[in-house]
């Protein structure tokens, strides 16, 4: 599984508005295609998994995941704020790029930790915040993705 | 606001496989390796202890006994069929909790049922 082949234009934002840790939550749950009461006990699960340490792995990235029964596929999105937001994290620094991934309990798959760690290296690869700072539309994320894949 | 007992069960339940994978040494570690800091995840029991204070107490007892039999007591029901044993028609008996929620289980492996979609 290849990141590019999980992001599109629906769950890709790269102007995300909120200035607060709950609400960039919600503003990425916003970006998967749930019921209200899916995106609700989804939230209240990522905000129990983010008390057992914050998924803001510094250098401006955040990575909020659980598995919850509320869905029944790996949903993933990626949102990008400019000023960056408080998210707890490692290095005490704002965070500005957040990707979100929920998988289900099961998946006969099983994508939910290798992409994880896709998620995580791609985080790690070099002048990857310079690059991410440049995008101008969902397509050069999804390029950049794909590049970061070679 | 209050959740309906069937939610509070799939959030326990939920709560309980993230217990499980942090209980899991070679999980935390993946967890690790890639950046996470798991330095509170003893906290995990607070949270549990908090949606089990909400549940109906006979109906988190009928929870812990399917808890006991099988990983996960609660299961899908798609198009008729159970997705815990994969039998279908699965709707047995029902238990109608305090606060009138109706549980469902099923007829054939006793899971709790829940409809997904419908939340
Ligand atoms: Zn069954």
């Amino acid at each position: 599984m290849e990141l590019k082949e999980l992001f599109n234009s629906s769950n890709v934002k790269l102007a995300l508005g909120s200035e607060e840790k709950d609400d960039v939550l919600l503003e990425l749950i916003s970006l998967l295609k749930l019921d209200e009461k899916a995106k609700e006990m989804l939230f209240k699960m990522l905000k129990k998994r983010e008390n057992l340490g914050s998924t803001g792995i510094g250098k401006g990235f955040a990575i909020p995941h659980c598995r919850s029964l509320v869905v029944d596929k790996l949903n993933v999105a990626f949102g990008r704020h400019t000023k960056g937001v408080d998210f707890n994290s490692i290095d005490g620094k704002p965070a500005n790029y957040f990707f979100l991934i929920v998988a289900p309990p099961v998946e006969i798959s099983n994508y939910y930790l290798p992409v994880l760690g896709k998620v995580a290296q791609f985080c790690k690869s070099t002048d990857i915040t310079a690059k991410l700072d440049k995008l101008e539309k969902v397509e050069d994320f999804l390029a950049l993705l794909e590049e970061a894949g070679n | 606001m209050q959740d309906n007992q069937l939610r509070l069960l799939m959030f326990l339940q939920d709560l309980l496989m993230l217990k499980k994978e942090m209980e899991d040494f070679q999980v935390v570690e993946k967890y690790e390796e890639m950046g996470f800091d798991l330095e509170k995840k003893e906290k995990i029991e607070e949270a549990i202890r908090e949606v089990t204070g909400q549940l109906d107490a006979e109906l988190h007892h009928r929870f812990q006994m399917i808890a006991n039999k099988y990983d996960r007591p609660l299961a899908p029901v798609k198009n008729g069929i159970c997705y815990g044993c994969f039998v279908s028609a699965p709707t047995g008996s029902e238990l109608i909790t305090q606060r009138k929620d109706v549980i469902e289980f099923c007829n054939h492996c006793g899971r709790i049922l829940y409809q997904p979609g419908t939340l």
